[in-house]
């Protein structure tokens, strides 16, 4: 019989570390946006070199939230401060499980009074959308979901829009889209400009050190939006990036996408379970990599580990709160970027010429080396102790490197070699994604977030940085 | 004023060369279907090993031509002979210049004595189209093009869906559906097979020496038909494996077919100068790419004729006439290039692969597993110092554990001769699809056509075996 609920699905299964692993789903697709408008290496370089057009339309989940408890539900969920909160601000919004572990994140968008989009990933839009129907809010929600993975041919539609304008000459494009100077937008604070003389709401936002834009509107004006913006862009280099290579962009700027949503044990977080639907994305994503363990809590982060400790503040009351306390001073695993040996790398593509199965390398798609919705790859320093995870993969043509996001132990240094253990063991597991292979040692550096000594040096003081 | 027609393209850019070494189309896209249903390395291992759905709904143009004078059109227009062209058969159709050099090719199924289906790249249906617009055929044309190559959300409509089933297991699932064994079609006959509560067409075809069925039928079935061949294909256990864009047009690595010559239409007077001004400014010819390392200033240079491509035996001698007749016979007993698989050097593989993690300028990408970037491909092949033929259409094939590529080689180059093939071009060009990077020498091994054992041995006796000795 079908399940219903992600609760009835981890029931069947031996274990949900099993049930991940396993999962059929294939790829995590960034769907609807061709694969290359250009070529991906061409792609990559105009971010660092002139500029992009990101078409973010399809990838994420846009959940509104309008009420007078908007805030107040968020502010519950969230280990941000709603302190400094007013309408034309966004924040990245995280929030945890009772264990003080990450769900998952987004940017959340103050649009008006009593009126907010979430925007990212199913899981953080599912926790809010659960706490809203089920919790006692005053609010009304309106989910609308990521575009299908494989649409089949069919139309297309969502609520908005959504683009970003990034890169060095990125700028000088919106200045020329807007006809005259835009006025001084703080990182993370909205405005607006406009483009064929309409008003379109902007998000200051930031790449390689340089100011952008997100912008958004109705979709039914992405085209006539998206044109203008070409225009504009032309004698500034711009180039739009495809699917292949746009998600790799975070390799140089040092956010992980894809932590597990931990959601999948402790007795408070039943009654979520039971609301999750069996298709839902926590019940049907999948778990890639060397790392395995028995317990599926040993892939769950805390917010430390992923770089966000700065956005925890116990001004509030919130779900995560009480744990997040107790770890608080503690030392923590901490995020870097590992840049792969290009020498094993090499490696890994030799076995696609060599012969037989017992021979194969798991293999390394570039740009985007990831085979699940989310990655676990273990970390080994030189005495065969796991030493961390690697979480995010790919190539960077900017950088010449192979390189992933990840997370290791407080003693483990910048500079450090280590090893990347890639593949999975026994063969590989049954995703769909996976031919069988043997797994490779792959030397890696430990080295800073964001990798980018460019994007280090120029970006915001946040998060990204640490400071 | 914009340039709107082919003629008036090639004179804004200077030459035919230079227009499409300069194209900004972008890769040649393989649209609307899914990159990838499992991964791609599995994808190429189940047409070897099980069973591969093929969906070829939307990468070809189809092309209906029919009428009284339908039969006598299309023996005018392309090479074939058409004496054994029964109802219900198919066949590769050529059409050549008044040169006797290759325009493309098409799949033509003959659905009625007055009514034919073409299916394959844009150049052939145009020229097909343009015959009729200057002749005084009794013939009706409709056209359906190929999908749009980024439909970005947009929704896609086709006349047909298309669709194969190819592999060792294929059989099973055609008998599964068909309530019992499916008539024992020849190769590139048509037959009427039972799916679900349709009847559709079937064409045999075969791939890797297994057999497979074609089947098409109205558009809005699309889904329907899909669905009722997978879930048979569940109930008796086969693995058939639904195949995505990245991985499908290497199967022709396996099987020795050149999607993409150059059509021979740049040159040339008379016909092929109002043909020129026929053609849109957007069309495939005017807008196509050539990408590699082989350059020419003569756009004749990139030419290939029936012969080279192993087309000869197809050519209806006994025709009372038809384009290129009078070239053809003069060339037919001349010395010809012939075609080959060419087998990639590992090691000089890896050094392209490795100069992507090195600082400077890197070789051209190798994209795994199709590495063309343009509509066609023209890599220089050199035996020692001495140009020996051109590489056309590259592809990585997992179950051969080997990059190949299939092109045209010299009349005395041998299977097992080593040549050298320059990946990369010499300068940047003004193609998208091409990052900056340097040539490398990459040592080929000449091999035959098909390259996969299975497929030489047991595909049908035709022009993929009719190649190099």
């Amino acid at each position: 019989m079908a399940h219903k609920n992600l609760e009835d699905v981890l029931k069947a299964a031996k274990n949900p570390v099993d049930l991940l692993r396993n999962s059929r789903i294939g790829a995590y697709v960034y769907p609807v946006v061709p694969a290359e408008f250009s070529n991906w290496r061409d792609e990559q370089a105009a971010w660092r070199k002139s500029c992009v057009l990101f078409d973010q339309s399809h990838h994420m989940v846009d959940l509104y939230i309008k009420g007078p408890d908007a805030l107040k539900l968020l502010s519950n969920l969230a280990i941000n401060s709603f302190a400094n909160f007013p309408v034309d601000r966004a924040k990245q919004f995280i929030p945890c499980s009772y264990s003080g572990h990450v769900i998952g994140d987004g940017i959340l968008f103050h649009l008006e009074k009593n009126n907010l989009v979430f925007v990212g990933r199913a899981p953080s839009a599912n926790w809010i959308q659960f706490h809203a129907e089920t919790g006692k809010y005053r609010v009304t929600i309106k989910k609308d979901d990521r575009s299908p993975s494989n649409p089949k041919g069919n139309a297309v539609k969502r609520i908005s829009y959504r683009f970003q304008i990034q890169g060095p000459n990125a700028w000088q494009v919106i200045e020329k889209l807007n006809g005259k100077k835009v006025p001084e937008i703080k990182f993370f604070h909205m405005g607006a400009i406009r483009i064929k003389g309409q008003r379109v709401r902007a998000l200051r936002h930031g790449m390689a050190g340089a100011p952008g834009l997100e912008i958004w509107g109705p979709y039914k004006e992405r085209e006539k939006i998206r044109e203008a913006i070409l225009a504009a862009g032309e004698e500034f280099g711009i180039a739009q990036v495809g699917s292949r290579a746009y998600a790799t962009n975070t390799l140089e700027s040092g956010w992980i996408p894809s932590p597990l949503p931990a959601v999948y044990t402790d007795e408070r977080m039943k009654k979520y379970r039971k609301w999750l639907p069996a298709g839902s994305y926590e019940a049907t994503g999948s778990l890639a990599g060397s790392f395995v363990s028995d317990n599926i809590e040993d892939y769950y982060v805390t917010p430390y580990e992923i770089g966000y400790g700065p956005f925890v503040k116990f001004d509030h009351e919130f779900i995560g709160r009480e744990a997040l306390e107790k770890i608080a001073g503690k030392p923590h695993r901490r995020k870097v970027t590992f840049a792969w040996n290009g020498e094993d790398v090499t490696k890994a593509f030799g076995s696609l010429f060599t012969g037989t199965e017992e021979e194969h390398y798991k293999y390394i798609d570039l740009p985007l080396s990831n085979y699940a919705s989310s990655s676990f790859d273990k970390i080994v320093d030189k005495n065969g102790k796991v030493v961390g995870a690697s979480m995010f993969a790919g190539y960077s043509y900017n950088e010449r490197s192979m390189l992933s996001l990840g997370i290791v132990d407080p003693n483990v240094q910048l500079g450090d070699e280590v090893t990347l253990v890639w593949g999975e063991p026994d063969g590989g597991t049954r995703k769909t994604t996976v031919e069988r292979h043997k797994q490779l040692n792959i030397r890696a550096t430990v080295s800073a977030v964001p990798y980018s000594k460019f994007v280090r040096e120029t970006y915001a003081a946040g998060w990204r940085t640490g400071t | 004023m914009a340039a709107n027609n082919l003629s008036a393209v090639i004179e804004t850019h200077g030459s035919a060369v230079k227009l499409l070494r300069n194209s900004k189309i972008g890769m040649y896209v393989y649209p609307v279907v899914a990159a990838e249903f499992s991964n791609w390395r599995s994808e190429q291992v189940a047409w070897r090993k099980s069973a591969v759905l093929f969906d070829q709904t939307h990468h070809m143009d189809e092309l209906i031509v029919e009428g009284p004078d339908s039969a006598a059109f299309l023996e005018y227009v392309g090479v074939n002979s058409f004496a054994n062209f029964d109802l219900n058969r198919a066949k590769h159709f050529v059409p050549v210049t008044p040169a006797g050099n290759v325009i493309g090719d098409m799949i033509i199924f003959r659905e009625r004595e007055d009514k034919f289906v073409l299916v394959g790249r844009a150049p052939t249906a145009n020229w097909v189209r343009f015959q009729q617009a200057i002749g005084k055929w009794k013939v009706r044309l409709t056209h359906d093009p190929r999908s749009d190559s980024r439909p970005d959300g947009k929704a896609i409509y086709r006349t047909h869906y298309r669709f194969q089933i190819q592999g060792p297991d294929a059989n099973k699932i055609f008998d599964k559906l068909n309530g019992g064994p499916v008539p024992d079609i020849k190769f590139f006959h048509v037959d009427w097979i039972k799916i679900g509560t349709r009847r559709v067409q079937a064409l045999r075809h075969g791939m890797a020496g297994a057999p497979g069925l074609e089947v098409w039928g109205p558009y809005a079935d699309k889904h329907y038909i899909q669905s009722t061949i997978l879930e048979a294909a569940r109930d008796i256990g086969v693995d058939l494996a639904l195949v995505g864009s990245r991985a499908y047009s290497t199967n022709t690595l396996e099987s020795g077919w050149i999607p993409s010559p150059l059509p021979a239409i740049y040159t040339g007077g008379g016909m092929l100068a109002e043909y020129r001004d026929w053609l849109g400014a957007d069309s495939y010819e005017a807008t196509g790419s050539i990408g590699g390392s082989f350059v020419s200033d003569d756009i004749e240079d990139y030419y290939v004729n029936p012969f080279e491509l192993g087309y000869g035996f197809y050519v209806g001698w006994k025709k009372k006439d038809f384009i290129g007749k009078d070239a053809l016979l003069k060339m037919k007993d001349e010395k010809h290039r012939k075609k080959v698989t060419l087998e990639w050097n590992r090691d000089d593989l890896l050094k392209v692969v490795a100069s992507a993690f090195e600082d400077g300028t890197p070789y051209k990408w190798i994209d795994f597993p199709q590495p063309n970037y343009a509509s066609t491909n023209a890599d220089l092949l050199l035996n020692g110092n001495k140009p020996a033929g051109i590489s056309m259409f590259n592809g990585y094939s997992f179950n051969e554990r080997c990059m190949l590529s299939l092109g045209v080689v010299d009349d005395d180059i041998r299977i097992g001769d080593q040549l050298t093939l320059i990946w990369g071009e010499p300068e940047p060009t003004g193609k998208t699809s091409t990052e900056p990077h340097r040539q490398a020498e990459i040592r080929v091994k000449v091999a035959p056509t098909p390259y996969a054992r299975e497929a030489r041995e047991n595909y049908a006796d035709s022009w993929r075996t009719k190649s190099a000795t």
